[in-house]
């Protein structure tokens, strides 16, 4: 039984450096879903959203559009492995996520507390937010990498707003040589507490052919 | 062989399923005569300008307005983990004392710590601790 799971677990590995020097020729084109056979990882294209307020928006970066015609051809089997990798990643007791918020990403898992080194504005204690910026979704056996983001209609995960709170109050003593004088700097840092609610993995056909079908248009 | 329950110790994860607040109790304490109590008990003052509102903005927290004479006016707030925090607001105004109620609301009862690692998780790690002797085997 062990050595059936560590070949299951070395094969796809094998499958994964192919995959990856696969990726690598095909970076020109990252605009589509391109998916290589039996791999374990799935590349996304990047899709960006506001994370919490309508006023934050991150700018569109996107890579040079290209159209090669393999991938086309290629678009029905790829949706179809996407969709069992991902009902495997899915069906797997426990899931991570990686997640950037404001630019600072966090490895989590749902019941996480997590304490952010900065205030989060407009959000009152008791908020749930949505997360959507996430560069990894893993479980043990399969992880699901973003380019850079991973399409945010294919997980829900969300966070309610714990606390407000800060470090103790930290004073440090500045001083010159042969001097006597010393100067003293405060610091109390405000940070905010954020608990994750829930993964949700969605798998569904119709959300991964619409993140699946959004790109093969573009 | 029977198939028994687990006897486990449930852990609080406030937030997963309902979020309580944990601030339960807010004490207003003020001086009739002390200039230092002016922007809590005065007219056009916190106690009755402001607190109304804090309070029906927070109908979980049971507000207690009291006068402690010859001290200096003070916010007392009481959480569900049986801590209290004392703010002094003595000599300051209305807006300044909000801060404070609002202050108080926003925290959990704990103690003020230094974080090191952000996340802190009661979860084991998802992709398990390596093992050499799993995974892409190292060809020489």
């Amino acid at each position: 039984m062990l050595l059936l799971r560590t070949i299951q677990r070395s094969l796809p590995r094998l499958q994964a450096t192919d995959t990856r020097s696969f990726l690598k020729t095909l970076s020109c084109a990252t605009s589509r879903f391109s998916l290589p056979t039996l791999s374990r990882t799935i590349a996304t294209t990047p899709h960006f959203h506001t994370l919490l307020t309508p006023a934050e928006t991150s700018p569109p970066t996107s890579p040079p559009p290209k159209t090669p015609p393999t991938a086309q051809s290629n678009a029905a089997p790829t949706l179809h492995e996407s969709l069992t990798l991902l009902t495997a990643l899915k069906a797997q007791p426990s899931k991570y996520i990686t997640v950037k918020i404001h630019g600072f990403s966090f490895l989590l898992t749902p019941g996480d507390k997590v304490v952010l080194p900065f205030l989060l504005k407009d959000v009152k204690v008791g908020d749930i937010l949505r997360l959507t910026h996430a560069t990894t979704l893993g479980s043990r056996d399969y992880t699901m990498k973003g380019n850079p983001y991973i399409d945010e209609r294919l997980f829900e995960c969300r966070a309610t707003f714990l606390e407000e709170t800060s470090e103790p109050l930290r004073k440090k003593e500045k001083k010159k040589r042969r001097t006597r004088r010393i100067k003293t700097v405060k610091s109390k840092h405000r940070y905010s507490v954020l608990r994750i609610k829930e993964l949700i993995i969605i798998d569904v056909p119709p959300a991964v052919a619409a993140a699946t079908g959004n790109n093969t248009t573009t | 062989m029977p198939v028994s329950a687990l006897r486990a110790v449930s852990k609080s994860q406030n937030g997963v399923g309902a979020f309580i607040l944990q601030c339960k109790r807010m004490e207003f304490n003020f001086c009739d005569w002390a200039g230092s109590s002016k922007g809590m008990r005065h007219d056009r003052s916190f106690l009755k300008h402001s607190l109304s509102q804090f309070a029906r903005q927070n109908p979980q927290i049971e507000i207690i307005v009291a006068p402690r004479p010859n001290k200096i006016p003070i916010i007392r707030g009481t959480y569900i983990n049986g801590r209290e925090k004392v703010i002094p607001v003595d000599g300051l105004e209305i807006q300044q004392i909000l801060q404070k109620a609002q202050l108080l609301r926003n925290s959990s009862g704990t103690k003020l710590k230094r974080i090191t690692r952000p996340v802190i998780s009661l979860n084991e790690s998802v992709r398990g601790i390596f093992s050499p002797f799993h995974g892409k085997k190292h060809v020489i």
